[in-house]
């Protein structure tokens, strides 16, 4: 047994030889952890690792098919994520021990902190003592057995999965409920605890979900859209859109819910003009060659970055919300010019890994499809914490969506109503999110960008907060981002416009003087060539297009991707719709229009004079609306109007 | 012209520099389907009135641009499908047969209003084809008077003579040609009346101010092989003009057809149906992925039991016993011809012979008039015409359609006849430079079906019959649609034409990124007219003119800066009281609904009681809803929750309690009054203050409706407490333009304690809004079904305003601060104080 003294050594290259003598199939002995973070993070070769003292937070996270012996204390989210494996804690456990496990086996010998299993799908965790409050909290499967009280409000929120409890339980949590504890699953715990030589003797009650909420006893009518013009601009205050929601309301009781964006007007990049006049007919078709569009994000903290060749990346969006053959084309296209796609929530698929050549792997609260091995193949690494569309809430997608295949991709049972959390069980604060985010550095060796995904809200503060957090890039997303299900009156009032979210940040990075220290990434709306080049000029490192991307791929903006029956086959998971979508040629598509964004953003990064897309600035732009000039600072021109206006006109 | 096939065609067609359309739709992009029709047929607004069944707008939306869509309804080529966006899913909606099972219900009895002869210039048309007509319609109806002259019996030219009746039944071209005379009595018709033979060019150019020749391509090619002069070879369109003229002559056995074109598809199924053949073999010089009829008429054929011999080019022919041996030799595929189609190759060695009773060569057609030729007028097979202005060598002559341009389809004649009408008439005007033509667009901009099966249902097909028991007859091949298969057809459509829900991603928007994405990146030219088109900015969408309102208030989500304040924040409190006296389990209430009928009023207060929502005004709701009573002449009652006493009604009175424990406030409607009104309920330790930013006076529904509320009462209030530092003192009740619970969030936001709703609660019992801002009601429901819609609607809304706080990170809806607000635009921030988004500071 090799043994490993952190008393000489960092954590980070105590890690480095673990996961090397795992290589070599030698077990470890780690001396003096003294409580240390992140201690035997990453590893996924089957040796055991004994922990001689106490282990800080996310000991043994992020791990396949090692045996963990830890002999004190635990801090918090022990085990975190274990896919396979054994983890056994002499004493006490922090909070949210075994969060998102997929299928290890954790067995405290003293007391667990709260939150116990939060958002788990497989696996057992087992307390010998007591556990405190919300045990279970979102747990999608697996089973919690608690051999002394349980800790108040148990089971909060489950989606499914079983909680056994010997001692008291204190109270139910939210939709969760005590039903008869079948004879065969006492055999399966006593089995387990004889195995762990875990003496008992007593029985159980058993909690389970109660499946009340996610039903609703009137379905919201499916109906198209109506046009935007009936509802925004000058419309009246009353107008058929207000009175439509009114009467759906007071039919179903709850509020309505579609997909897409926000559907009113909003301040736009496209209410910017460029102070140059732009001359389309003086670009040729080698105008991308005479500009340097080449972008590198990610690196700036030492990992390896992504390597576009254009400032340009695919928003994330979800394998849940969009069809397979979707992901596929657009994992081909963004291989096809050079860009970055991104998972989204859903999780990684081999067709996704292997269509896209830089893939950002997403990480959500629900921790769905979350796992060691597909942070290893991935190509960067990005923390949700809200998007541009429903920031602050989390998602839902309905048990109709959640097929076989999604579930295995998600690691959770299929069938089941998926409730999504809207924040991490292990990131309740910006201290924990530096934990976090060095812990994802750990597991994959510093090898990889961190990313933070934000909807933009308080842009000012957040953009500070993600800085100190040391993201290497942040991906902003403003309230005109889009989703695939999501309240509508969320879409349409929450958030700032990306307009104005790129001002903020840029301004409160300037603040602190540390615009050298994240890249940005700005996304929400955004739909070409010209809104990205506005969007560098007013400091964005990148965009991100997602709607526009699908839109290029055959979506026709009817705004149902929540029914689940898209007729596109792209916002969809039944087989019947899907196949109507042809990947290959959608992903050309979408690959033409990746190309005339290159073209766009050279054509007018050329005429504006530069031979560099970073060399563009605030002074190329001028504010066309009082509200533009406002939210920018940029100045009040709106007489560069006219000119462009008269195209306007020809070209409508 | 771009294929109709290709990538391009999907763009619709710049608008030419100078170009008024005259639909002024600003926004309108036309749908691919509309774009493919030479004819720029409305296809999406028809498909949409069938689904709402509305025939006669359906009828004007098909006819309008096309005098022969009865016949168009059976046997376009309708290149609108093959452009359809659902062509590449689950098959093109079948837009001609849904133009069909409208002709079916219309075409025979609708009658047209005649259009009268108002210019003095007449126009003499050589032709009475799909093009001259069509041309003859257009100049027709512009008022002037065409005579048509047609060297055969009928008019409808190829319709008539080139189309087997089992196809187009002749009633159906009698309906066409019946309706377009009927609308157009200035178009006089010559019949049997040849060009050169019974008219000379000199005499029409005499009689007329302009001459338009549409003669049509009327003659079959010849195969140019040896033997094809024996008698039992004939030419595809001269042997269906003797099917179509009535004969039904006998035929041997076996038939062969030459060619692979809708004119062998035409000959070879006429032939079938003709006495004493029994089979029909089609040759064929390529593959079956090249062959060019349409794929409809293929697969009629193929039903039939026509044979199809492939990659088979005829080489001779020659008498064979009683017969015919047609010598062939085999082909395949070589490399591509200037059209992309591969070129067949003979195979060295492959002669054979096909034996058979007659051949009919369908390999094409030709113009011809020697009349025209003297005059130096053709230009070999075809009238020597320029695309550009549709003109002939002759100035005052212009040529249309297939004796101009070579053989095609019939709509895309009719579109040259439009073309060609549109030359004259600008001739005619004296117009020596006109704009270059371009197929109008128009739009009806028809509701979208909203069909909950749209997404599901597969492409409807028409029953086929195929030959029949009496095949001479020539019974028809398919029966149209009837009611409930038409509208499933319809509700496929996927509406490309229809504006979209969302204004960043409207049809123009959506129009614009598909074209990007089928935009070759080497096409300069395309990356330049897009970029141009898209560097145009959007009209300001915020006018100096409009007001702050609520819509243009932001919530601010938790993000980072806010994690911390509560970890485990789904559940939201959303109660609150008034003056600690009346508990609410919702800040919601019910006002301005006094004058509603009593039959209505009785579920209201049903509604009420289930929501446990107060109900503010004159009208007692009753025991089990708490009143919030406005004091009107008859004083205060003891069995309110509440009384509330109108500020400017006041006068030196000082506002007192009915009985102890109610509470006790003034209404305001004035932001004039607002300051004075608090002091006022100050003074009066009254607990709470109703202010009505509806503008009216005191809380009605019809106030309501005017328009936007006033906020600035609201504004008006909080700041004058807090410079008093009396903010705890009164609470502050909200009326006026509430419709949502983001709404009453963002009320609350800037500190209302509760909000009063009067329209939504209107709407959701049933009202209905008048255009006098009155809300009218039916006997359409029960008093349970109206208080079901109030409990719902309140649930409806706390969910709201409970997601709203949510999203800002907290748990108690009542904790909403103006903090946790921003404004979009410059007028909500001056309405309001709440602080505009972005905002550089300096």
């Amino acid at each position: 047994m090799a043994q490993i003294d952190l008393s000489r050594i960092s954590v980070r290259e105590g890690n480095e030889l673990i996961r090397k003598y795992g290589e070599a199939g030698e077990n470890v002995e780690v001396l003096n952890p003294d409580a240390r973070h992140h201690i035997g993070v990453g590893l996924t070769a089957p040796i055991t690792v004994k922990v001689r003292g106490s282990a800080g937070y996310f000991c043994a996270g992020l791990t396949d098919g090692a045996r963990f012996e830890i002999d004190n204390n635990v801090g918090w989210g022990l085990g975190d994520n274990i896919y396979k494996g054994t983890v056994v804690v002499g004493g006490n456990a922090g909070a949210i021990a075994g969060v998102a496990i997929r299928g290890a086996e954790i067995i405290v010998k003293g007391n667990m902190g709260s939150r116990s299993g939060q958002v788990m799908k497989a696996g057992t965790l087992l307390c010998c003592g007591n556990a405190n409050f919300m045990a279970g909290y979102m747990m999608y499967g697996g089973r919690i057995i608690i051999l002394g009280d349980s800790g108040e409000r148990v089971g909060e929120d489950m989606s499914a999965g079983d909680i056994y409890v010997a001692g008291k339980v204190q109270s139910l949590g939210s939709d969760a409920q005590l039903i008869d504890l079948p004879g065969e699953e006492l055999d399966d715990i006593l089995a387990f605890l004889d195995k762990h030589k875990i003496p008992f003797n007593g029985t159980f009650q058993k909690v389970a979900n109660a499946g009340t909420k996610l039903r609703y006893g009137t379905a919201e009518p499916q109906m198209r859209s109506l046009p935007f013009f009936s509802f925004s601009g000058k419309s009246d205050y009353w107008n058929s859109k207000v009175q439509e929601d009114i009467h759906i309301k007071s039919q179903i009781g709850r509020y309505r819910i579609r997909g897409y964006g926000g559907a009113r007007p909003l301040p736009h990049m496209t209410d910017l003009a460029f102070r140059k006049p732009i001359r389309p007919d003086l670009a040729d078709a080698e105008i991308a060659k005479k500009v340097n569009l080449y972008t590198e994000i990610g690196g700036i903290h030492g990992a390896q970055p992504l390597k576009l060749s254009m400032p340009v990346m695919v928003a994330p969006m979800s394998y849940g919300a969009l069809s397979a053959s979707t992901k596929r084309a657009i994992g081909l296209a963004s291989t096809l010019s050079g860009i970055a796609e991104n998972t989204g929530e859903g999780g990684m698929s081999d067709a996704q890994r292997n269509a896209a050549k830089q893939l950002i792997f997403q990480c959500l609260g629900g921790r769905l499809g979350w796992n060691i091995h597909d942070m290893k193949r991935a190509d960067g690494l990005e923390i949700y914490i809200s998007q541009g569309a429903k920031p602050g809430l989390g998602g839902q997608l309905m048990a109709k969506k959640v097929t076989p295949q999604l579930a295995k991709i998600r690691g959770i049972p299929s069938g089941i109503d998926l409730r999504s959390p809207s924040r991490h069980p292990d990131i309740l604060g910006a201290d924990d999110l530096v934990i976090k985010v060095e812990e994802f550095r750990e597991a994959t060796g510093y090898k990889l960008p961190v990313s933070v995904k934000l909807g933009a809200g308080r842009v000012r503060d957040d953009i500070k907060i993600a800085t100190k957090d040391g993201f290497d890039f942040v991906e902003l997303d403003g309230m005109q981002g889009s989703t695939g299900a999501g309240a509508a009156e969320v879409l349409e009032y929450v958030g700032i416009p990306t307009l104005a979210a790129i001002i903020e940040a840029i301004e409160a990075l300037e603040e602190i003087h540390a615009r050298d220290k994240i890249q940005l990434v700005l996304m929400g709306g955004l739909r070409d060539g010209i809104d990205a080049v506005k969007a560098m000029c007013l400091g964005a490192d990148a965009v991100a297009f997602g709607t526009a991307t699908i839109v290029a791929g055959g979506c026709i903006a009817c705004m149902q991707c929540h029914i689940g029956q898209c007729v596109t086959g792209i916002a969809t998971q039944d087989p019947e719709h899907e196949k109507r979508y042809k990947p290959d040629i959608e992903s050309r598509n979408i690959h033409r229009f990746f190309e005339s964004v290159r073209w766009q953003m050279a054509a007018i990064t050329n005429a504006l004079g530069y031979d560099d897309v970073r060399k563009l600035s605030r002074d190329d732009l001028v504010a066309l609306t009082p509200e533009a000039a406002a939210i920018t600072g940029l100045p009040y021109e709106p007489e560069h109007r006219d000119e462009t206006d008269a195209i306007a006109i020809k070209a409508s | 012209m771009s294929d109709v096939y290709t990538l391009d065609r999907i763009d619709y067609p710049d608008t030419p520099a100078g170009y008024e359309d005259h639909s002024h739709q600003r926004y309108y992009v036309p749908a691919p389907c509309q774009v493919a029709c030479p004819v720029g047929t409305d296809a999406p607004s028809y498909i949409g009135l069938i689904w709402e069944e509305k025939w006669e707008r359906a009828f004007e939306a098909i006819t309008a641009t096309n005098p022969f869509s009865s016949i168009c309804g059976r046997v376009c080529d309708a290149p609108c499908e093959p452009a359809c966006r659902r062509a590449q899913s689950d098959g093109p909606l079948a837009i001609r047969n849904l133009k069909r099972s409208v002709m079916d219900r219309l075409g025979k009895t609708y009658k047209p209003t005649p259009v009268a002869v108002t210019q003095k210039e007449t126009i003499g048309i050589v032709g009475a084809g799909p093009a001259g007509l069509t041309a003859a319609h257009e100049l027709a109806v512009a008022g002037y008077a065409v005579e048509v002259y047609e060297m055969s019996d009928r008019p409808g030219g190829m319709m008539v003579w080139g189309i087997p009746g089992f196809r187009c039944p002749s009633h159906v071209i009698k309906e066409d040609m019946d309706r377009l005379f009927a609308k157009c009595p200035g178009i006089k018709l010559n019949l049997n009346c040849t060009l050169g033979k019974d008219v000379t060019m000199d005499e029409l150019k005499a009689r007329h101010d302009a001459v338009l020749l549409t003669i049509g391509s009327w003659w079959g090619k010849p195969m140019g092989i040896p033997g094809e002069d024996d008698d039992k070879v004939v030419d595809g369109v001269s042997f269906l003009r003797r099917i179509n003229g009535g004969e039904r002559p006998q035929l041997p056995p076996h038939v062969v057809v030459v060619g692979g074109g809708d004119v062998a598809m035409d000959a070879c199924r006429a032939a079938l149906r003709m006495p004493g053949c029994e089979k029909v073999s089609i040759v064929y010089r390529r593959g079956p992925d090249e062959i060019p009829a349409r794929k409809d008429e293929l697969e009629g054929a193929h039903k039939e039991g026509i044979a199809f011999i492939y990659n088979t080019q005829q080489v001779s022919i020659a008498r064979k016993d009683d017969g015919l041996a047609l010598t062939c030799v085999k082909t395949q595929a070589g490399e591509p011809d200037a059209d992309g189609r591969r070129r067949p190759v003979v195979v060295d060695g492959s002669e054979h012979d096909i034996d058979c009773g007659m051949v009919i060569a369908a390999v094409g057609q030709t113009a011809a008039s020697d009349h025209l030729d003297q005059l130096g007028l053709m230009a070999r097979d075809r009238v020597d015409t320029e695309w550009d202005g549709m003109r002939t060598k002759d100035a005052k002559v212009f040529a249309a359609g297939d004796g101009a341009f070579g053989g095609s389809t019939i709509v895309m004649a009719m579109s040259h006849g439009q073309r060609a009408a549109y030359y004259v008439k600008q001739f005619l005007r004296g117009n020596a430079e006109p704009l270059p033509y371009r197929t109008p667009y128009r739009t009806r901009r028809v509701p979208l079906a909203q069909d909950i099966m749209w997404e599901r249902f597969p492409r409807q097909e028409q029953a086929f019959h195929g030959v029949g028991d009496k095949p001479a007859d020539f019974p028809e091949i398919e029966t149209g649609y009837d009611l409930e298969t038409a509208k499933a057809e319809a509700a496929r459509c996927y509406r490309c034409d229809a504006e979209t829900g969302s204004a960043d991603y409207s049809v123009l928007h959506r129009e614009d990124i598909f074209s990007m994405a089928r935009t070759n990146p080497l096409d300069v030219n395309k990356n330049r007219r897009m970029l141009e088109k898209r560097l145009a900015p959007r009209i300001n969408p915020y006018p100096e003119e409009r007001p702050g309102s609520l819509d243009d208030l932001s919530i601010l989500p938790a993000n980072l800066s806010r994690l911390v304040i509560d970890p485990y924040r789904e559940a939201c409190s959303v109660s609150t009281d008034i003056a600690g006296k009346l508990d609410l389990d919702r800040p919601f209430m019910v006002a301005g609904l006094d004058d509603v009928p009593d039959q209505v009023w009785t579920g209201l207060c049903d509604g009420m009681k289930r929501s446990n929502a107060p109900y503010v005004g004159r009208r007692d709701p009753g025991a089990g809803v708490a009143w919030l009573q406005l004091v009107a002449d008859g004083g205060a009652s003891a069995s309110a929750a509440g009384v509330l006493y109108a500020f400017d009604a006041l006068g030196g009175k000082t506002p007192e309690r009915a009985r102890d424990g109610q509470v006790l406030g003034i209404s305001v409607s004035k932001a004039g009054d607002v300051e004075a009104a608090v002091k006022r309920a100050l003074e009066s330790k009254c607990d709470a203050l109703l202010l009505d930013g509806s503008g009216g006076n005191g809380p009605q529904t019809t106030s309501e409706l005017a328009g936007p509320p006033d906020l600035s009462l609201l504004r008006i209030a909080v700041m004058t407490l807090r410079g008093l530092k009396e903010e705890e003192h009164i609470d502050l009740l909200w009326f006026g333009g509430a419709r949502s619970g983001t709404d009453a969030a963002k009320l609350i936001g800037m500190g209302a304690k509760a909000v009063a709703y009067g329209v939504p609660v209107a709407l959701a019992i049933g009202g209905q809004i008048t255009d006098a801002h009155t809300v009218a009601y039916e006997a359409d429901r029960s008093d349970e079904e109206r208080a079901v819609a109030v409990d719902n609607l309140f649930k409806a809304h706390a969910g709201e305003a409970s997601m709203m706080a949510r999203c800002t990170g907290k748990t108690n809806l009542m904790n909403l601060e103006p903090e946790d607000l921003r404004a979009v635009t410059v007028a909500a921030n001056k309405a309001t104080g709440i602080p505009l988004v972005g905002t550089r500071r300096k």
